[in-house]
């Protein structure tokens, strides 16, 4: 059940909102915090100012905010973009900058799940929502409503898609992302979990490349050297490690190679599937996850009911759907730009983030 | 008649004696025994896993040293001089960022061109280090750090804070062509260090080099222009840094802006675990190119025992403190 209520109960009493947003009528019930001019209500609603602060410039943050944009530009919503460069002091002073210049709502994508304490009292004080998108705080009862991709089952995807290619039987080296960070200790859960379906699938070695595609390459390299024969498919937790690990291959000159999955649908992944030296992929699509994270904050803002976390379960990539993906993704993005809001809307009703249809 | 022969017999186990004293023989082992650990290193690993002593092996301990190769053969000039370079890592990423830029917006048949300006820029890179140092007297630790910083800061701009993904075919050539069985990148590496390790031994700029760090007001009494050789060292360092750069993009067909990160250090080891002093003055291309071994072959090896990464880092970290421990220890016996 939210706590947030100021917004909701201003536009209650505005009567215009109230006939249209029937979905606040609870919210209005909760008792006042605030009184505020409820005549600014209707106009914030219709001319919000959203606050972004990411972790960092990823590739993945960088699609978010394309989709982001596309759906602030068909919703009349400023968007205040920023980026913590993956330092929590910077993003704090961030959300106190929103917050000193009085956003409708705040959108976190946290550099550390431990930080932003303070920033969310403040928040909370001042009234303004805090969303979280992609990562979020391991204390996220400040947090009003985020939009979190569900890791544990990509893993669980990938090492199912290897499962089945493989027959339920073979030697498996697995690359991690980063130890101890939350995308690899989820992705890494996903894939003991179905392993434990297949006895006969054994875990030759399970390596950190942090991510890194040069990183990959080496350890892949070293791990041929190591097994030589004997490995029978690669599960990366994402799509460049994947790549490193074929690069290895190539150079180790393993022919044919051997079958790779990963996660992240980038595009060098899905040209790799396309070209029959990845399997498959479990597609993280920026532009749909923060565009969504966005749409809850516009309804948070609005004083509509919104679910606590919204999960991104993230579609399975192969060769017979690669093709679509590449367009979304890739190479007609502004087509896929342009229908974004309305998917995002669509989902939203839905519940059903991920869908790209 | 015999008593001849025994007295002959005598006289050169005598004079094996006097030439091969217990001291002397000590004072070899100790003088090369970074040259004994890698031996003994690679004998223990090979005992361990048939494999590891393979030309596939070599070929992989070889191509994962070549970019770190070329940064820590920088390194060395600069640490020579008494300084240290630690911009080398964000170098790297932004030889790798530019390179990948370039690629993807030049015709084919244009890539050395995109090649060309990143190592250039890693070089005007290397260059506004030396000036800084040289001519603003800003100490080499905090004019690279800068550098460090301000590069890193354009990798991510020339990404748009992205990797830049999708390389042109072409453009991995340069990493990925293979020569006699070796990549490219492997000859880069053996041919850096032959031309450097000459030029260190024979020629002048090398006597300078090593005058400057040995003493740099006596150095310029005698006449060595000390800014003009400080300048030049970063300039090398930022050179070498650049096309590490667009070998490491080359190779896996990508710039991430993330690139490089923590490579200065890697490569201040190798020099160090080389023998090479921070002081400046006292190190060579061949000591640096044995650290720079015994890291790759670590890691190798520790990989291929399948130990976690977590260890690795620890027997690194211990291997770093002892190399130079014995090294000064060995110095120390030497003088005294």
């Amino acid at each position: 059940m939210k706590k947030w209520n100021r917004r909701g109960l201003l536009l209650a009493t505005s009567s215009v909102a109230a006939l249209v947003l029937a979905g606040c009528a609870t919210a209005a019930e909760e008792p006042a915090t605030t009184t505020s001019a409820a005549a600014g209500a209707a106009t914030e609603c219709t001319d919000l100012s959203i606050g972004v602060s990411p972790y960092g410039m990823s590739s993945f943050i960088t699609q978010g905010q394309e989709g982001m944009e596309a759906f602030a530009d068909a919703n009349g919503i400023k968007l205040l973009w920023t980026s913590a460069e993956n330092d929590i002091a910077t993003q704090a002073s961030q959300i106190d900058t929103f917050l000193n210049q009085g956003v409708n709502a705040i959108i976190i994508a946290p550099v550390g799940a431990d930080s932003l304490g303070p920033q969310l009292q403040a928040a909370a004080d001042a009234k303004i929502p805090v969303i979280a998108v992609n990562t979020t705080l391991t204390n996220d009862a400040l947090i009003m409503s985020s939009v979190l991709p569900d890791d544990v089952a990509a893993g669980a995807q990938e090492m199912q898609q290897m499962a089945d290619h493989l027959g339920g039987k073979g030697n498996i080296v697995v690359l991690q992302g980063p130890l101890g960070s939350s995308p690899e200790l989820d992705r890494t859960a996903g894939i003991n979990s179905v392993l434990e379906n297949y006895p006969d699938i054994k875990i030759l070695a399970i390596e950190t490349a942090n991510w890194s595609r040069v990183e990959a390459a080496n350890l892949m390299a070293n791990w041929i050297t190591s097994f030589g024969g004997k490995i029978d498919g690669v599960v990366s937790e994402n799509d460049d490690m994947a790549i490193g690990a074929i690069q290895a291959m190539k150079e180790a000159a393993i022919s044919p190679l051997l079958p790779v999955v990963g996660i992240d649908g980038i595009e060098d992944g899905l040209r790799a599937i396309e070209a029959g030296e990845m399997i498959g992929s479990s597609l993280q699509h920026g532009r749909v996850e923060l565009a969504a994270g966005l749409a809850v904050a516009q309804k948070v803002a609005c004083g509509e009911m919104v679910e606590k976390v919204y999960v991104y379960t993230m579609p399975p990539i192969n060769a017979d759907n690669v093709a679509s993906y590449i367009g979304n993704v890739v190479t007609e993005t502004e087509a896929f730009l342009a229908r974004l809001p309305e998917l995002i809307a669509k989902n939203l009703e839905t519940g059903n983030i991920a869908n790209e249809d | 008649m015999s008593e001849k022969l025994e007295t002959k017999a005598t006289s050169i186990i005598e004079g094996f004696r006097e030439k091969w004293t217990t001291a002397k023989i000590v004072d070899l082992l100790v003088r090369n025994s970074l040259l004994i650990v890698i031996l003994l290193v690679m004998v223990y690993f090979a005992t361990q896993n048939e494999r590891f002593a393979s030309l596939g092996n070599l070929r992989a301990v070889l191509i994962a040293a070549a970019p770190f190769a070329l940064i820590a053969l920088g390194q060395t000039i600069v640490i020579l001089t008494g300084g240290i370079d630690l911009s080398v890592g964000s170098v790297v990423a932004l030889g790798a960022m530019s390179a990948a830029w370039l690629s993807l917006r030049l015709p084919p048949e244009q890539l050395w061109l995109a090649i060309l300006i990143a190592v250039i820029l890693g070089t005007i890179a290397g260059v506004i280090n030396g000036l800084v140092i040289a001519y603003l007297d800003v100490p080499p630790f905090v004019a690279t750090l800068g550098m460090l910083t301000a590069a890193s800061g354009f990798a991510y701009v020339i990404g748009g804070g992205a990797p830049i993904n999708g390389l042109p075919a072409e453009f991995a050539i340069i990493a990925n062509a293979k020569i006699f069985g070796f990549q490219l990148p492997v000859y880069m590496m053996l041919g850096s260090f032959i031309i450097m390790a000459l030029v260190m031994r024979y020629s002048a700029f090398g006597l300078r080099v090593y005058a400057v760090g040995g003493n740099r007001t006596a150095a310029e009494v005698a006449g060595v222009n000390a800014k003009r050789t400080l300048v030049q060292v970063y300039t090398l360092s930022g050179f070498f840094a650049g096309i590490s750069g667009v070998v490491l993009a080359s190779r896996v067909g990508s710039g991430p802006p993330s690139l490089g990160v923590g490579y200065e250090l890697l490569a201040i080891a190798a020099v160090v675990i080389g023998g090479a002093s921070l002081m400046g003055g006292r190190g060579t291309v061949w000591g640096t190119f044995l650290g720079l071994i015994i890291i790759q072959t670590l890691g190798n090896g520790l990989d291929i025992m399948i130990v976690p990464a977590y260890w690795q880092n620890v027997i690194n970290g211990v291997v770093i403190v002892s190399a130079v421990a014995v090294d000064v220890w060995a110095n120390r016996r030497r003088t005294r």
